[in-house]
C-alpha cells in the first residue's frame, strides 16, 4: 500500500533515503522512548521490586508484589467492576449511538443542526463536564433532582454519596461523553451504504428489521468493530470522570483499575502495588491494542 | 405521504427528547451562570433566572485567578502544539515519502503506543519529573502533552502527506529545489488543511488534559483551567455560579474549535474503516 502510494519506483531501501528517514524519525522516536517506553519498562521492573514510599527501588522480590495484589480481595472486586464499567459503558454507547445514527440517517429538515448539537458533549472538555455534573447531581439545588421530582419521583437519591448510585452516576457521565463519537461514526458508516441495496431488499420483501439485520449490520461491521474497540480503550482508561465525581469513593467502591492504581501510588503510598496493578493493566491494554491494530490494518 | 409525515414527526420527537437529555448539563450550567448567588442556592431551584445577570462573568475574574488559569492552559496547549508539530512533521514526512526498513513496524508501533494508559506512564514519570525539576513548570506539562499526542499526529499527518501527489515535489526538486525546499514550498502549503486540523486537535487535547496537570502541578499559580476548576470543587463553600461561568468560558471556544476539525479527526481515528 505504502509502496504504491509513495510514487515512483526505486530500488528497495535506497541507502541514502533510509538514512534521511532515520534522521527525520529520530527526534520523535527519542521522545517516545524517554517519555513512554522508558516509563512503561520502569513500571514493569518496579513491579518485581520492593520499593519505598517514594518509589525508590530497594530489593528484588520476584513475584512478591503480585502475590500481594492477587491475594487482595479488593483487587478482584475492582477488576470485576472495571469489566462491568467497560462492558456496560461500551454496550450502551453502541446501542444509543446506533439509534442516533439511524435517526439522523433519515433526510429531514434540521438534520445538520441536530448533528451539531449531538456532538457537543464529545467536543466539550471532559474534566469540565465532569465538574459540571457534580452540580447537576447536587441534592438540594441541582436541577436533576428537581426535574425528577416534577416527573413524579418524589425521593431522588443523594447521587454521589452512596456506592450504587455513585457508580451509576459516574458511568452515566462516561456514557454521555462517549455516545456522540459512536453516533457520528455509525452515521458515516450508514451513509456509505448505497440506497440500491435497500431497494433491492425491499423488492425481495425484506421488512425494516430484516433490512437492518442483513444489509446494514454486515456492511457497517468494520466500522462497528474499530469503533467499539476504540471506545472500549477509552472507557477502560477514563480516569477523570470517576476521579472528579467520586475520587473512587465512598471507600474505593467506585474505583476502576485506573483510578485505583493512581490512588495506590499517590494517596496510599504503595508504589509497588500500583506498579504491579499497572503492569496487569498494561497487559490487558496491549491485548486490546493488538486486536485494534490487526483490525485497523486489515480494513485498510 | 401521510405515513412519511408521521414517521418524520416521530423522529423529531425522539431526537428532541434525546438531545434535551444530552444537553441538559450544559443548559443547567448556562442557566446557573446567569443567576445571582442568592438564586443559585434556593431550593427548589428555578429553571429561568428571575433576574438574569452577567455579573458572574466579571466577578469570576476578580475573585479567582481565572485569568491565570486561562493563561496557563493557553501556554501549555500552544507549547505542546508547536513541539508536537516540530517532531511529528519530519516523522510523518519520513513515513509518507521515504522507504526504509522497519516502516511497517514503526506504523504499527504508533497505533499501539496510542493505547498506553497515561496513569501507568505517570507513576514512573512522576519521580523523573521531580528529579529533573519539571514539576510545577510549563515545560514539564508541555513535554508530556506533546508526547501524548505525538503518535496520533504522526499518523494523521502521514495520511495527509500521502494525499499530496509526490510528483509535484519531484518536479520542484528537478527544477533545483533541495528536499527541504520542496517540503517547505510545496508539501506543507498543500497539506495545510490537514496540518491545521492536526495542530488544532493537539491544542484541544492539551487544553482538556487533566491527570498530568493534576499530578505535575502542586502550586495554584501553575494550574491550567481544568485542574484550577477542579480545585474549587470539594471545598466546603463551592461557588457554583462562578464555576459554571468559568466552565462556559472554557467550553465554548473548545467546542467551536472541535467542530472545525471533527470530520478530519474521525477519518484519522477510523482509518480504512471509514471513507471520510
Amino acid at each position: 500500500m505504502y509502496e504504491m502510494r509513495t510514487g515512483i519506483a526505486r530500488q528497495r531501501f535506497n541507502k541514502k533515503e533510509s538514512t534521511i528517514a532515520y534522521v527525520l524519525l529520530f527526534p520523535a522516536i527519542a521522545f517516545l522512548i524517554v517519555f513512554m517506553f522508558y516509563p512503561v519498562v520502569n513500571v514493569i521492573v518496579m513491579s518485581f521490586f520492593k520499593v519505598d514510599m517514594l518509589g525508590r527501588f530497594k530489593a528484588f522480590i520476584g513475584i512478591g508484589n503480585y502475590q500481594l495484589l492477587f491475594g487482595n480481595v479488593k483487587f478482584w472486586e475492582i477488576l470485576i467492576r472495571t469489566v462491568v464499567w467497560t462492558v456496560v459503558g461500551v454496550l450502551v454507547k453502541t446501542v444509543v449511538g446506533m439509534i442516533y445514527a439511524l435517526l439522523l440517517n433519515v433526510k429531514f429538515k434540521g438534520r445538520k443542526i441536530a448533528r451539531t448539537l449531538l456532538i457537543i458533549p464529545w467536543a466539550a472538555p471532559v474534566p469540565i463536564s465532569a465538574i459540571l455534573f457534580q452540580w447537576v447531581y447536587n441534592y438540594d439545588f441541582g436541577l436533576l433532582n428537581h426535574t425528577l421530582k416534577l416527573i413524579g419521583i418524589s425521593n431522588p437519591p443523594l447521587w454521589l454519596a452512596y456506592t450504587k448510585t455513585a457508580f451509576i452516576a459516574a458511568l452515566y457521565v462516561d456514557i454521555w461523553i462517549g455516545i456522540p463519537f459512536m453516533a457520528v461514526v455509525f452515521l458515516a458508516g450508514l451513509q456509505a451504504i448505497p440506497d440500491e441495496l435497500y431497494d433491492a431488499g425491499a423488492i425481495d420483501g425484506a421488512g425494516v428489521f430484516n433490512k437492518f439485520r442483513y444489509i446494514t449490520i454486515p456492511l457497517i461491521r468494520p466500522v462497528l468493530i474499530v469503533a467499539t474497540l476504540l471506545s472500549a480503550l477509552w472507557t477502560f482508561n477514563d480516569f477523570s470522570v470517576i476521579w472528579i465525581l467520586t475520587r473512587g469513593g465512598p471507600i474505593d467502591t467506585t474505583d476502576i483499575l485506573i483510578t485505583w492504581i493512581y490512588k495506590n501510588y499517590f494517596v496510599y503510598y504503595k508504589p509497588a502495588i500500583a506498579a504491579a496493578a499497572g503492569t496487569v493493566t498494561f497487559v490487558i491494554l496491549l491485548v486490546f491494542s493488538l486486536l485494534y491494530a490487526r483490525f485497523y490494518f486489515k480494513e485498510e | 405521504m401521510r405515513k412519511g409525515l408521521n414517521l418524520k414527526m416521530i423522529i423529531y420527537i425522539i431526537l428532541a427528547v434525546m438531545l434535551a437529555i444530552s444537553l441538559f448539563p450544559f443548559l443547567v450550567t448556562l442557566i446557573t451562570s446567569l443567576k445571582d448567588v442568592s438564586e443559585v442556592y434556593t431550593s427548589p431551584p428555578t429553571w429561568i433566572p428571575v433576574k438574569p445577570t452577567f455579573k458572574n462573568y466579571r466577578e469570576v475574574f476578580e475573585r479567582y485567578p481565572m485569568a491565570r488559569y486561562f493563561l496557563n492552559s493557553f501556554i501549555i496547549a500552544i507549547g505542546a502544539t508547536l513541539l508536537n508539530a516540530a517532531f511529528s512533521i519530519p516523522a510523518a514526512y519520513a513515513t509518507a515519502r521515504l522507504r526504509f526498513r522497519g516502516k511497517k513496524f514503526f506504523m504499527y508501533l504508533l497505533l499501539m503506543v496510542q493505547m498506553f494508559s497515561p496513569i501507568i506512564i505517570i507513576i514512573a514519570l512522576f519521580r523523573q519529573m521531580s528529579i529533573f525539576g519539571l514539576l510545577n513548570s510549563y515545560l514539564g506539562l508541555i513535554l508530556v502533552n506533546a508526547v501524548f499526542t505525538l503518535t496520533f499526529s504522526i499518523w494523521m499527518l502521514s495520511a495527509y502527506f500521502l494525499n499530496v501527489p509526490f510528483e509535484l515535489e519531484e518536479a520542484a526538486m528537478i527544477d533545483g529545489c533541495n528536499r527541504f525546499q520542496a517540503i517547505v514550498k510545496i508539501l506543507i502549503p498543500l497539506a495545510m488543511p490537514g496540518l491545521t486540523a492536526t495542530m488544532i486537535y493537539t491544542f484541544i487535547n492539551a487544553w482538556n488534559e487533566f491527570v498530568f496537570a493534576l499530578t505535575f502541578t502542586t502550586t495554584p499559580e501553575m494550574r491550567p483551567l481544568t485542574v484550577g476548576l477542579y480545585s474549587f470543587v470539594g471545598r466546603w463553600s463551592i461557588q457554583w455560579q462562578y464555576i459554571t461561568t468559568a466552565s462556559i468560558l472554557g467550553i465554548v471556544p473548545i467546542v467551536l474549535l472541535f467542530m472545525l476539525v471533527e470530520k478530519q479527526l474521525m477519518s484519522g481515528l477510523m482509518g480504512g474503516a471509514i471513507k471520510g
